[in-house]
């Protein structure tokens, strides 16, 4: 240690840099991850969803899945021609996943690793399955995606915890009730409510399951570092191909004499030590095999030269990955869920959504709608729109409902799944139709008086309506009771009335998505 | 005890009592405290009548004493902005805040747990903003803070209320007058479900007898009632400006009986059609009794 240290000023200049860029992504990543909640306005006012436009797979798989484009990618092309120039630096410098996995890498202290794993085909695997299927409509592009998966871990997951276990310590000290200690832990929380936690705490119903699978993803990197970016990831393996006539390209003097110290510090798993067969779709760019080289034999300058390594994906793997994923098209359409009638009714979509089959085909799971709804009601599906819907999103009214005037979700949307409204156009759709059940209804089924739905239905003439009616109670006593019924012509279906209604569990009037206004199959009044 | 007090303070002053007004314009304002249980002002300013309709009742300084920590509790409740007459005037409530003030407190609190969602509401209502201009600290509600209240029973024995409200010195209602399915309308007793914690749709069961009791437990210092704009239909949440009226009317009392009794009027209604203010007049609560009542009415 004490050798390198002793001119690591200069040594490590690249590594620094890169750490700073990387740390600065990461916060900018994270702070509009932060934004990504209502203020009580309108706007949210901050571009949330910068890292997922600026993602060429997403665009790239949305395009071909609806053979259309949604908005010119700016920031797509840019890093595109970021990746064509200088190689893979979105995956070493910028991608905010990549940053989390270099860290829980180096939770673990490494030795030179004698046979590294040799997975690296895997990612091209996924990539071509994912362009095939999504050229054959299908889009599962979000499941694996890293921004998506990211801020649908974290949004979903992460910090919902980091908020439970914030609000448990400050609440333990807070009923605890020691004088001194409680206001000063209570001017903390008061802080930290303004900045970093979350309004309300937030719950879903994939938490734990979207987040095992974060966490043994960022486990992965005690098997090996930058295992997902390596190994799996398909946004990597798309800048790899883009990458592999970059012009920023690296070189070895003479000085080199095979030590192996690059191969050691390499992230990517490029093969540095090896210059006929080094992969340079493999490399990130992160300069350490630059930074590591006691010779200083390493430098990277620009030249037209062609790559040395041939990109050998394998021709089996090719046609496999080519093959599943057409494939998977027919295997997840074969459900019955695709049938209008027996669509799971409880699958209410965000307003401003699209056609449900074109909803499919957009949607990236990327979870900023569920980060960015007030009432924590949308929630990812697990099977509820079919495995191919699989963390799209739902509305649960029950766990919230729709607030009339908020227009968030469809702002956040980053490829128009949920479509952009503004406030008129959002109170004319309807994601739905509350119906009452007469079963459990108090006025209805138990003579007890209860308007709740109604006083809470937002619509200017109120959806709900009352019918003053006289009832007879178990000893044939009359009363006179208000009877809740909906008008199907003025529902919205935002949920509100179940979200609400005081019978609690199985509520006594629940919104299903007939009557959505983005289907034409599933209207229930003639026009 | 207030009144009391003041009572007998007039009576001491036996010459403010037999002054007109005329001749001694400046003791005035507390003479007319003396004789007016209920003042309505009238005036396209919300600030000035809500300042005019307190002066008429004594002035701030009659209900709020230096030191005090205040709650001002207006109605917050729906993601509505103001010409919606949804939620209580943001004017009306400011100006409140900031008589209590110039009368001396040290902390006006404001808050409502909201039915919407309180972001929203607290933001589209304009209460946030004009509130925090003048001062006052806006809160939401912290879930932490509910206690279970003996209640008096009409219809509720114990219900979580929210402490702030019960730790600070003086307690002023800021409601807004609207229509409400249920109770008919939802004036100044009816805007205590902004306290209530717990699953409270549940008090819809025995509406009027809940409403007596929560009012029963809360003791204001004042009652404003916002009735700039009123809203006539649909209600409470509203959302339909053709339902909305405009009577530019504030009225204040401390009688939150005799407050909501007056308020039924503004709708065509007499106190004795709302079952509350029924059950709260014969609970003691208060007199619905106008005609019982020295009304002061200013135009302002």
């Amino acid at each position: 240690m004490g050798e390198i240290q002793n001119n690591s000023l200069q040594r490590f200049m690249i590594k620094k840099i890169r750490i700073a860029t990387q740390g600065l992504f990461l916060l900018t990543f994270l702070w509009l991850f932060l934004q990504t909640e209502s203020k009580g306005a309108n706007e949210l006012g901050y571009p949330v969803k910068i890292f997922l436009d600026a993602d060429p797979l997403l665009f790239l798989t949305t395009s071909l899945a609806t053979w259309s484009v949604d908005k010119f990618p700016y920031l797509a092309l840019i890093v595109v021609v970021a990746t064509v120039i200088l190689g893979r630096v979105f995956c070493g410098w910028v991608c905010p996943l990549g940053t989390l996995n270099n860290m829980a890498g180096s939770l673990k202290r490494w030795r030179l690793q004698t046979a590294p794993l040799n997975w690296y085909r895997v990612k091209y695997a996924i990539l071509i399955f994912l362009l095939i299927s999504s050229l054959f409509t299908l889009q599962l592009t979000g499941i694996v995606d890293p921004l998506s998966l990211l801020i649908r871990s974290l949004s979903v997951t992460v910090y919902p915890m980091f908020s439970y276990a914030t609000g448990a310590a400050f609440d333990a000290v807070y009923s605890a009730n020691i004088p001194v200690v409680v206001s000063i832990s209570e001017f903390i929380y008061t802080i930290l409510k303004k900045t970093v936690l979350p309004f309300q705490q937030p719950f879903f119903i994939q938490g734990a399951f979207i987040g095992i699978l974060f966490f043994l993803l960022l486990g992965a990197n005690l098997i090996e570092r930058r295992f997902w970016c390596k190994f799996l990831c398909p946004l990597g393996a798309l800048l790899g191909l883009l990458s592999r006539y970059a012009f920023l390209k690296r070189s070895v003097s003479e000085g080199c004499d095979s030590c192996g110290a690059c191969t050691a510090s390499c992230q990517g798993g490029a093969a540095p030590d090896r210059q006929e067969e080094r992969k340079n779709t493999e490399c990130f760019i992160c300069g350490n095999c630059d930074d590591i080289c006691p010779r200083n034999a390493v430098s990277f300058g620009f030249s037209l030269k062609k790559p040395g390594a041939s990109l050998d994906l394998g021709k089996r793997y090719v046609a496999g990955s080519i093959l599943s994923g057409i494939v998977a098209v027919p295997l997840l359409r074969i459900s019955p869920l695709m049938k209008p009638a027996y669509a799971n009714p409880l699958l209410i979509r965000p307003p401003g959504s699209v056609e449900e089959k074109a909803f499919l085909q957009k949607c990236v799971k990327c979870g900023e709608c569920m980060k960015v709804c007030i009432t924590n009601g949308l929630q990812p599906t697990f099977l509820e729109a079919g495995l191919e819907g699989i963390w799209s999103p739902v509305l649960i009214p029950r766990i919230g409902y729709c607030e009339y005037r908020c227009t968030l979700c469809g702002q956040v949307c980053p490829t128009g799944a949920i479509q952009k409204l503004d406030l008129a156009e959002k109170e004319k759709v309807r994601i739905g139709s509350a119906m009452v059940d007469k079963g459990r209804c108090l006025p209805y089924a138990h003579a007890t008086p209860c308007i709740v739905c109604e006083e809470v239905c937002p619509t200017p003439k109120k959806a709900i309506w009352l019918e003053t009616v006289t009832v007879k109670d178990r000893e044939g006593k009359e009363l006179i009771v208000k009877q809740p019924k909906v008008d199907l012509t003025l529902c919205t279906g935002c949920g509100i009335c179940e979200a609400k209604c005081p019978v609690i569990g199985q509520p006594a009037i629940y919104v299903t998505s007939v009557g959505e206004s983005r289907s034409k199959d599933k209207q229930l009044l003639l026009p | 005890m207030n009144r009391r007090k003041f009572l007998k303070a007039t009576l001491i002053s036996g010459i403010a009592i037999s002054s007109p007004e005329i001749l001694f314009p400046l003791i005035a304002p507390a003479d007319a405290a003396v004789k007016s249980d209920l003042a309505v002002a009238r005036g396209t300013s919300p600030a000035r009548i809500t300042r005019a309709a307190i002066d008429g009742l004594g002035g701030i300084k009659r209900f709020i004493s230096r030191g005090d920590v205040v709650v001002v509790k207006p109605n917050i409740g729906w993601d509505r902005t103001p010409e919606y007459a949804a939620n209580t005037n943001p004017e009306v409530v400011a100006t409140i805040v900031r008589l209590c003030y110039e009368a001396g407190a040290k902390k006006v609190k404001v808050f409502d747990n909201t039915v919407s969602n309180a972001k929203r509401c607290y933001k589209q209502s304009g209460i946030a903003d004009a509130v925090s201009a003048v001062g006052g600290l806006v809160s939401f509600i912290d879930d932490r803070k509910f206690r279970d209240m003996k209640l008096s029973g009409y219809a509720l024995r114990s219900w979580p209320l929210y402490m702030e409200v019960f730790e600070a010195d003086k307690i002023i209602n800021v409601p807004i007058a609207k229509t409400h399915g249920l109770t008919t309308l939802t004036l100044g007793m009816k805007n205590w479900m902004g306290i209530m914690g717990g699953w409270r749709g549940r008090i819809h069961q025995r509406i009027d007898g809940s409403l007596v009791d929560v009012s029963m437990a809360v003791t204001p210092v004042l009652v404003v009632l916002d009735a700039v704009r009123i809203l006539t239909a649909n209600g409470p949440q509203g959302g339909d400006l053709s339902d909305v009226k405009l009577l530019n009317t504030v009225v204040a009392g401390t009688d939150q009986v005799a407050v909501d009794a007056y308020g039924a009027t503004l709708f065509g209604m007499r106190g004795s059609d709302l079952a509350y203010v029924r059950m709260g007049h014969e609970a003691g609560l208060g007199t619905m009794e106008l005609s019982k009542l020295k009304i002061k009415r200013i135009t302002a």
